[in-house]
């Protein structure tokens, strides 16, 4: 098997057996000679050309996504096993790699893998347990990713302004969410400032988008309240809010932030992590402002709770004084009653000394009285002394105070008696 | 009378509707749990009652604001909504 034998013959692989065929030069009884190259290509152009894309179900085993971003696995079922390859391009749209010995289907060409002869299949898509399976698988990892980092906790729920004085919102400046969101916010709280922020909210890049809205509006230090959502479509389409980038974004906003994403029956990742999750863009709306009728009416209400408690506040003054006025008379009596008591007490005591002291004054006047009239002249003149006087009532105790004819008086018990004297008489008895 | 004028202004800082709000909630609270003195009852009283009239011009207003932030940080009246 000559090189350059084989060099002429075998270099366009597909042309060759033809040219053999109406080949004019027999001569020669030599085999025609192939390639092992010649040969898969000659087999994988006719795979190629011959069989159009399929799907093809069976169990994935071995899935590695190399390097360069292109992913390798074996699909296999009971009996047979063949390989795959994804390129690059279709594998980043896959919202998650498929699990080991996860049943698939995948849309795929069949061809040759040259180099080693084996049957390949060229993918395409890979779908795993109806439609949504691996968007389900990948929603679920990451949800798992983000529990475990406790960032699902509902004590992580921030509650939400009551009066905000600006919603911002991010989503798709054309949507139908934003014109669900303005008429609501319109409606029901026409004071407030709406601050919109409009990014892509499907299709590539569009979860970097969101959470860009989100940090810009963020950084505004404007809302109060953020609302990112958009309406309802595909899995798909709803894809960029179960992506990492939209729950970051979410996380780390420094107010908090209503997800709406689709319809009632969708769940996104963005609708977890949020502080409050909407069914609806509308709903949102409504969960973030109050309504004008109601808070005008509680409004109305206050003038005369404001004036009642006034009133209240003077009344209890007014309580609480005449209270200390009439403790205050209280607290004189109670200190007054004892004074009168004992003040009582002492006035009858002293009227019992009084009469006692009288009675033994009187008492003792009695007996002086007594001694007092024993040593009275009276009593003398009544055991039968009367006592001389001369006229000028001097009494007279001696002869030589007396003299012949001179009027006398004699005091007797009970009365005067008028004489004269006779003369003197010498010798007493 | 610099403090009468400075008492309603420290309370009445915040102009938003939930300032309002939250500052007449305090007053309730402070005049119904009766922690005011007579004088402060009164002022407290006056500055709810202008909150009140204030909010319900707030509340009154029918024209809404709906701005956007653009790329490049500046905010402008929004323009997506036209229908």
């Amino acid at each position: 098997m000559g090189d350059e034998f084989s060099l002429d013959l075998f270099d366009d692989v597909p042309e060759a057996p033809e040219d053999e065929a109406v080949s004019p030069e027999p001569p020669v009884e030599e085999p025609r000679v192939w390639s092992v190259s010649q040969v898969n290509r000659a087999v994988r152009s006719l795979l190629e050309q011959s069989v159009d894309a399929l799907w093809v179900g069976g169990e994935v085993t071995n899935w590695t996504r190399a390097r360069s971003g292109h992913c390798y696995f074996t699909l296999k079922d009971d009996a047979a096993q063949v390989r795959c390859v994804m390129w690059r391009r279709e594998a980043e749209a896959l919202p998650t790699d498929p699990e080991e010995g996860m049943k698939v289907r995948v849309f795929a060409q069949i061809t040759l893998y040259e180099a080693r002869g084996d049957v390949q299949l060229r993918v395409d898509k890979v779908e795993a347990e109806g439609a949504e399976g691996l968007w389900r698988l990948a929603f679920e990892k990451l949800r798992g990713r983000l529990e475990a980092e406790g960032l699902l906790d509902p004590a992580r729920k921030r509650p939400l302004p009551r009066y905000p004085a600006c919603v911002g919102v991010v989503t798709s400046p054309t949507g139908a969410a934003i014109r669900d969101i303005l008429s609501v916010l319109g409606r029901r709280a026409p004071w407030v400032r709406i601050l919109v922020r409009g990014c892509r909210v499907q299709g590539e890049g569009a979860a970097r988008e969101i959470a860009e809205a989100l940090d810009a509006l963020a950084e505004t230090g404007t809302p109060d309240v953020i609302i990112v959502g958009r309406g309802g479509g595909s899995i798909e389409d709803l894809w960029a809010f179960n992506e990492e980038e939209v729950a970051r974004a979410v996380v780390r906003c420094p107010v908090p932030v209503v997800s709406a994403v689709g319809h009632e029956v969708d769940v996104t990742i963005s609708d977890l992590v949020a502080d409050l999750r909407a069914p609806t863009p509308s709903a949102a709306a409504e969960a973030v402002v109050p309504d004008a009728s109601v808070v005008l009416g509680q409004l109305r209400e206050l003038p005369p709770r404001l004036a009642r408690a006034l009133r209240g506040t003077v009344e209890r003054r007014r309580l609480a004084l005449a209270d200390g006025l009439d403790r205050l008379g209280r607290g004189m009596h109670r200190r007054m009653d004892p004074v009168r008591q004992a003040l009582d007490r002492n006035v009858a005591g002293t009227e019992r000394a009084v009469r006692l002291l009288l009675e033994r004054r009187r008492h003792t006047l009695g007996a002086l009285s007594g001694r007092l009239h024993a040593m009275s002249p009276l009593s003398t003149l009544e055991r039968g002394y009367s006592v001389v006087e001369d006229p000028e009532g001097r009494v007279l105790r001696r002869v030589g105070d007396f003299s012949p004819g001179m009027e006398v008086v004699l005091r007797v018990s009970d009365g005067n008696v008028g004489a004269r004297v006779t003369g003197p008489r010498e010798e007493r008895r | 009378m610099t403090k009468a004028k400075k008492e309603p202004e420290a309370g009445g800082e915040d102009r938003t509707l939930e300032g309002r709000l939250r500052r007449l909630e305090a007053i309730l609270g402070r005049l119904e749990s009766d922690e005011a003195s007579l004088e402060d009852a009164l002022q407290l009283f006056q500055e709810g009652v202008g909150h009140v009239r204030e909010a319900e011009a707030l509340l009154a207003r029918t024209e809404r604001t709906v701005e956007e932030l653009l790329a490049n940080g500046l905010v402008e009246p929004f323009a997506g909504d036209e229908d």
